[in-house]
């Protein structure tokens, strides 16, 4: 055999093999802001990435992690030149090089996390979790003996300042008087940064704690003290079995799951994402309650939850445990009956920001700056 | 709330928070008076970390760990003095790139141990007597870890070779001047070797302190840039272990104080005062220069051919 006919042959091969797969396969990218092993945000897209990985014939999976917010336009082109034709960008600041990447290649379908960027072949998603926050709230409000609770917060955007105010509004319907002491530790991950900013929390007189951050920092901190906290992100459980009481836990591949078999059955184009928005709740299943897998709340908290009762407005006398799962339920129901950011609602500064028997709408909720009642310390970018 | 409150929790936190910063800086100091640069010390902590926290975890004892992590840390250092000395590659370029494969290789290695918390952490130590004292004994000697007082011994016993003993006049002269010291019989490259060696051990032990008892868990990353840190300690206390301790220290209560003030001053303006004074202290120390390059030693980061100039 010459060359020209090997390369003839090879051409063909080619060909045949691409025609084949190419009206089924999906081969999907991922870039990641964080490194897969921070045990947080990106562990969490990663763990997902394998679970729709396996669980599909058609789809094969990249991944690449730790890319600069700046730069994700030369890794999306490296994705796309290794055949990607379905890319996941999964950090707010990926939103512009993502949406510039989109109009170059209008032929690959794009998805980027948290951001509201779309175009006809973007989408966007997010799992949230103001609901958990909320529910951990309350048990937090009923765990406090100091009154003071302090949370260990990443960065000042809309997205912390709604969980915040989300778990404060939890707080009060249970503990009117308490106060949720924030400390702002500007980098997603960062441990000396959590821990240091745990301490200061410990120094002024908190107990219970929570944060949004990407590391079990502030329960390993918390519990060394013998401070109760509810943990964040990923099953923290296993770091203070004693001293963790529940937290927020997502699920990115329902989302993943969903958008890729409407891709691969032609539901999904490059022509018609203009308006896809994931925006998956509770109620979706992409965000559920717990500090570990099938256990919301630690077994070793549902006594003194079930013994803290308090007089509701709505449902009279009540154990904050019953509360928590009156309201987890009304979550979980596909048509929600209840929202935390019910009006009237006041923030801090005294300010009517949902007025009475109204819910916020979604565009209020991404783009909040207020801070509820309640909420001590720093609130960079306040009204 | 009063001023106790402030100085024990300052004073406490700037201790357990300035350990590793401590460790680092004893070690960069003594790999720069012999005058190599070892811009590599953010890798050979994070590998010391990594290291700590896998021996740790597998033998069950904190003390493992540490040993372990100092060395990996003196192991990694090895590669930078064969680089530098041997092969008399650029300082900057080895050592850049010693912390680039060090936070790589941790990372690869270190899949699968995240998000599990170590289960034999190296305690706080109740000093007998002196914790119970009022004041002082919180602040000083009940939330801290034995390497706490390890440093400053190290730190102590450092400055004594350094500047007391025939060995420190060895290392001090192979830095300012390897040729003078080369035709008076020393063997440069053997110094040289060594005290980059002594500067890995001690870099991975400050590794080690993070993940086996300042924070008793392993996550990719998680030195989130103290070796950086370790290497501006350096400059700030003109090479000499006894200015690294209240220099760690000091960096170590600006730290806390970014987190504990933020309830009075803008945390934007408070992230930056640990770094902003770093500038400072640069600034000043350079400006006020009396001795030439603010105390560097003369032959700092160049590489040493006999026979040459």
């Amino acid at each position: 055999m010459n060359v020209r006919k090997l390369m003839l042959l090879a051409l063909a091969v080619t060909v045949v093999g691409s025609l084949g797969l190419g009206a089924q396969a999906i081969k999907a990218g991922f870039i990641y802001v964080g490194p897969i092993g921070d045990y947080g945000w990106t562990h969490a897209h990663d763990v997902a990435r394998r679970i729709v990985d396996e669980k599909y014939d058609w789809l094969s999976t990249v991944y690449v992690e730790s890319v600069p917010e700046g730069e994700v336009e030369t890794y999306i082109d490296q994705l796309v030149r290794q055949g990607c034709n379905v890319i996941f960008t999964t950090s707010f600041g990926f939103i512009d090089g993502t949406y510039a990447a989109a109009q170059r290649y209008p032929n690959v379908i794009f998805a980027h996390a948290s951001g509201f960027k779309r175009a006809p072949n973007m989408a966007t998603y997010m799992a949230d979790f103001y609901q958990v926050y909320y529910l951990n709230g309350l048990m937090a409000g009923a765990l406090t003996k100091t009154g003071k609770i302090g949370y260990v917060a990443a960065f000042p955007i809309p997205e912390l300042k709604r969980h915040i105010s989300a778990f404060t509004i939890g707080v009060r319907e249970v503990n009117p008087t308490a106060e949720v002491h924030v400390r702002w530790i500007y980098e997603w991950y960062n441990p000396a940064a959590a821990k240091e900013a745990t301490e200061a929390l410990i120094a002024e007189g908190c107990d219970v704690f929570a944060f949004t951050e990407d590391s079990p920092t502030v329960i390993q901190v918390a519990a060394e003290r013998g401070f109760t906290s509810f943990a964040h992100y990923s099953p923290m459980y296993v770091f203070a079995p004693d001293y963790v009481v529940s937290g927020q836990l997502v699920h990115w591949e329902v989302i993943y799951d969903d958008f890729l078999v409407k891709v691969h059955n032609g539901t999904y184009t490059t022509k018609n994402l203009a308006h896809v928005d994931y925006w998956w709740l509770m109620a979706q299943n992409a965000a559920s309650m717990g500090a570990e897998m099938g256990m919301p709340v630690n077994p070793k908290y549902v006594a003194p939850l079930k013994a803290f009762t308090v007089n509701h407005p709505q449902f009279g006398r009540i154990s904050v445990y019953d509360l928590v799962f009156l309201r987890y339920n009304q979550f979980a129901d596909p048509g929600i009956t209840f929202d935390p950011f019910e009006g009237p609602i006041y923030d801090r500064k005294g300010n009517l920001v949902v007025p009475k028997g109204m819910w916020m709408s979604y565009d209020h909720l991404i783009t909040m700056e207020w801070a509820a009642r309640g909420v001590v310390g720093p609130w960079p970018g306040e009204p | 709330m009063d001023w106790t409150s402030w100085l024990v929790g300052t004073v406490s936190r700037a201790l357990a928070f300035g350990v590793p910063l401590l460790w680092g800086t004893l070690g960069e100091i003594y790999a720069e008076r012999s005058g190599i640069v070892n811009l590599g010390v953010e890798g050979m902590m994070i590998l010391g970390a990594y290291a700590g926290f896998a021996v740790a975890q597998t033998y069950g004892h904190p003390g493992w760990g540490l040993l372990a992590a100092a060395a990996v840390g003196m192991v990694a250092a090895l590669w930078h003095a064969f680089l530098t000395v041997t092969l008399r590659a650029n300082q900057y370029v080895s050592g850049l790139a010693l912390t680039l494969f060090g936070l790589g290789l941790a990372g690869l290695l270190g899949r699968g141990w995240e998000g599990r918390p170590l289960r034999a952490p190296l305690g706080s130590l109740a000093v007998p007597v002196l914790g119970d004292l009022p004041v002082l004994g919180p602040m000083l000697f009940r939330d801290q870890t034995v390497l706490t007082y390890l440093g400053i011994v190290a730190a102590l016993v450092l400055w004594i070779v350094l500047f007391r003993t025939r060995w420190g006049i060895v290392v001090r002269s192979v830095g300012e001047s390897p040729a003078t010291a080369d035709a008076v019989g020393i063997h440069v490259g053997l110094v040289r070797y060594l005290c980059v060696a002594v500067g890995g051990l001690l870099a991975g032990v400050g590794g080690g302190y993070l993940s086996v008892a300042y924070r008793p868990s392993w996550t990719e990353g998680m030195t989130a840039g103290m070796g950086w840190i370790v290497i501006a300690l350096t400059i700030f206390a003109s090479w000499n272990p006894l200015r690294a301790i209240w220099g760690a220290f000091f960096f170590g209560a600006l730290y806390h104080l970014s987190f504990r003030l933020q309830a009075y001053v803008s945390p934007e303006l408070l992230k930056m005062m640990p770094y902003a004074f770093a500038i400072l202290v640069l600034a000043v120390s350079g400006f006020g220069g009396a001795r030439r390059r603010g105390g560097a030693p003369g032959a700092l980061g160049l590489p040493y051919v006999r026979g040459e100039r």
